[in-house]
């Protein structure tokens, strides 16, 4: 059951979009919101796709250089819009993004224009042809189902890749870096006569979100092999904002959280058909209601590491 | 370190617990909801886990339920449509028109059709999703839809790489079945339809110089300028201005002026139906009198039905045609009518069409095996449906003559 490709492509996209809930958190752990996620999503998904399929770069490649781009484009939009703050960052981020969306439509020669990239090569795909051209692998591969496997390959990358990156923003909090970074967020005036450079940490959470977004993006357009500028309007922009903030902006976990979860529900509310995207809002508005500060806070964070820490000793005791 | 709670706020955090359980609860309640399948017979939480379970063994050429003695053969059919979002309006009509098709032949006793439908709410992710749930978990023969080309672009390498076989009824972009031998299609692609109307256009009015007007940043309405030019190109028009417009401007007098100065013999407009109606409105209005001919988007009545005797001259070419004189068209539009409370569309009609395609190719097949399908479906020559006669070609492309239209005192006639 575990092998079906349906189920492995929600888990696909559920960690394609818990990483750009992550570029939303780090963002926002130096307080500043952005709404660019769109923008860097598809500036890495582009850069990727041209170098993979124009001139027949392999696709790590492309996807370091999609997640360079972005992160590039995320320190020159860091450094003028630094003054701003809060609502006034999120309109500028959004009126950047939506440069980016019309970028995409005009540069006709590189992106295609608005109908769009297709033909992106798949992230399973070479790795199952190579996988298979090795004599060792066509033995073992040969009985078994092209397509789960390819799946199941797809997902295990994604998975770890967005395992990585949440394990690398778990220590970073716990680290100078991340230490500066929530103080940041507490009082920007305060961290400075602290002697904490804080043109430098903006910049720098800036860019980590941006550098995290395009790797998503880059992704993103090798497993759905097509891209349009359609794809990386402010819609999407909000619905990555969401996924962060339902689940919790102040914790690694929950950007995870709710991107499995609000990936999850329109799959689940299929047998729903015309209402599952009413109770898909119903369901964000209620927990947004009763859970303001997101599903996993710091006290459910908290909770969650006591209980695995209470059971780890009590295994440890039997021992 | 964080160890030490405090013991106070015990009481507070117990709370918290239990708010953050609360939306876990409803998910998993909608989980085991959903999870009792309601198709399957028994509905106990039990029994429909384990017909969910059992369903997803990885590939699997999907079982053809014939019955002992030359029963009907029962096929799964999958279908992906937009029943939600932005493209809703095009996926309704589109699922309703496989709907009534399918209730058809369900009706009569060759073949029995399953239907599955599933929405992609026009979003590239959920059609992906869509499909691979159709393949792998209901493990259906044959695939007709979704209703964008975007998707088109991301459900269709899908199918074909799994060898089942998918019939587009509404994608219109060019390259459509280039994605692979299991792509088909019998929604006529604007590189036949645009072609056809500015033809009919040439030959009757001497049509020497165009200008076009084209929303640049939308799939269809670019794919459809591409077409236009080439076709201006190639048939030795000048073009004598080209002018682009955004998707939800209201006010398109500025090209309309700049166009209109350059004095064309024609105006050839790719634009939606909502978009084109306003178009051609405010261009009469300005003294525009110049036929225009416009792409897929602007064959809709409700063009006529906003834009009112503006909408006199403009030419489109269709495969769809209401008012033929067909016993066929006429029973499609009544039953249509009767059962949905409204008139089909060129979406519905290529809907319905698709359908019984496919029913044909599967009765031919004599079974549910997907690659039996896909050729006798690839081999459909000169079916005889309510767009008329419906022939694949060598690349399971549309094979048809269009019908070119134009409006005449309010009404689409037949342009000749």
């Amino acid at each position: 059951m575990f092998l079906n490709p349906y189920y492995l492509q929600i888990g696909s996209f559920i960690a394609i979009n818990a990483l750009l809930g992550l570029g939303v958190y780090v963002t926002l752990s130096t307080g500043q919101l952005s709404l660019g996620s769109a923008g860097f999503m598809g500036i890495g998904a582009y850069t990727s796709a041209i170098l993979t399929a124009r001139y027949n770069y392999s696709i790590p490649v492309g996807v370091v250089f999609g997640a360079l781009a972005a992160a590039l484009s995320g320190v020159l939009i860091a450094i003028p819009s630094l003054r701003l703050r809060g609502v006034y960052l999120a309109i500028v981020t959004l009126g950047f993004g939506e440069i980016l969306r019309v970028a995409f439509i005009r540069l006709e020669n590189l992106t295609g224009g608005a109908i769009g990239f297709p033909g992106i090569p798949k992230l399973g795909g070479t790795i199952l042809e190579r996988l298979k051209a090795s004599s060792a692998g066509a033995r073992i591969f040969s009985s078994m189902n092209g397509n789960a496997l390819e799946s199941l390959l797809v997902f295990a990358i994604l998975l770890c890749i967005t395992l990585m990156s949440a394990a690398f923003f778990a220590l970073q909090a716990n680290s100078r870096v991340g230490r500066a970074f929530s103080s940041i967020e507490m009082d920007e005036t305060a961290a400075e006569s602290m002697g904490i450079n804080v043109y430098y940490y903006k910049v720098l959470s800036f860019t980590q979100g941006a550098f995290v977004s395009g790797l998503a993006g880059a992704l993103y357009g090798h497993v759905a092999s097509y891209v349009s500028p359609a794809d990386f309007t402010y819609h999407r922009a909000v619905e990555i904002l969401v996924y962060a903030i339902l689940g919790g902006a102040g914790q690694v976990m929950g950007p995870l959280v709710g991107a499995s979860i609000l990936t999850t529900l329109p799959e689940v509310l299929r047998f729903m058909s015309g209402y599952r995207h009413v109770l898909y809002g119903a369901i964000i508005v209620l927990s947004m209601i009763y859970r303001p500060q997101g599903l996993i806070d710091s006290e459910t964070s908290d909770w969650l590491r006591k209980v695995f820490r209470r059971k780890r000793f009590i295994d440890g005791g039997v021992k | 370190m964080e160890v030490d709670l405090n013991v106070n706020t015990g009481v507070y955090f117990k709370a918290y617990r239990f708010g953050a359980l609360l939306p876990v609860l409803i998910i998993l309640f909608i989980l085991s909801a959903s999870c009792s399948n309601p198709k399957a017979p028994s509905g106990g939480p039990a029994g429909g886990q384990s017909a969910g379970g059992s369903q997803s063994a990885a590939d699997r050429q999907p079982a053809a339920d014939r019955q002992s003695a030359g029963g009907p053969l029962t096929v799964k059919v999958g279908i992906i449509a937009a029943l939600s979002g932005p493209a809703a309006s095009y996926g309704i009509s589109i699922n309703n028109g496989f709907k009534l098709a399918a209730e058809e032949i369900n009706f009569g006793a060759d073949v029995k059709l399953t239907v599955l439908v599933e929405d992609s709410a026009g979003s590239q992710e959920q059609a992906l999703s869509a499909v691979k749930k159709l393949i792998n978990s209901d493990s259906v023969s044959a695939l007709l839809g979704p209703t964008l080309s975007t998707e088109m672009r991301v459900v269709g390498p899908e199918a074909n790489s799994n060898g089942v076989p998918i019939l587009a009824t509404s994608n219109t972009a060019e390259g459509i079945t280039g994605i692979g031998k299991y792509v088909l299609r019998d929604s006529m692609p604007e590189t036949i339809a645009i072609p056809a109307a500015i033809g009919q256009a040439v030959k009757r009015y001497g049509i020497k110089s165009v200008a076009i007007l084209y929303g640049d940043d939308d799939v269809f309405t670019k794919s459809g300028f591409d077409t236009m030019k080439r076709t201006a190109e190639s048939t030795g028009l000048k073009i004598t201005d080209v002018e682009k417009f955004q998707k939800g401007q209201a006010d398109y007098n500025a090209q309309l002026t700049k166009i209109k100065s350059t004095n064309p013999d024609c105006v050839l407009c790719s634009a939606l139906y909502n978009e084109g109606a306003v178009i051609i409105g405010q261009a009469r209005k300005m003294g525009l009198t110049v036929p225009f001919i416009g792409g897929n988007g602007f064959n809709s009545p409700r063009v006529v039905e906003i834009a009112g005797g503006a909408a006199n001259g403009l030419i489109v070419a269709t495969p769809w045609f209401p008012l033929r004189q067909d016993r066929k068209v006429k029973d499609f539009i009544t039953n249509y009518e009767k059962r949905f409370g409204q008139k089909p569309d060129q979406f519905s009609a290529q809907a319905y069409d698709g359908m019984y395609m496919l029913a044909e190719a599967i009765k031919k097949a004599g079974s549910a095996d997907r690659d039996k399908i896909r050729d006798s479906l690839a081999g459909i020559k000169n079916f005889d449906g309510v767009l008329g006669t419906f022939s694949f070609d060598e690349n399971r492309d549309v094979s048809m003559a269009p019908y070119v239209l134009i409006v005449e005192n309010g009404q689409f006639r037949l342009f000749q």
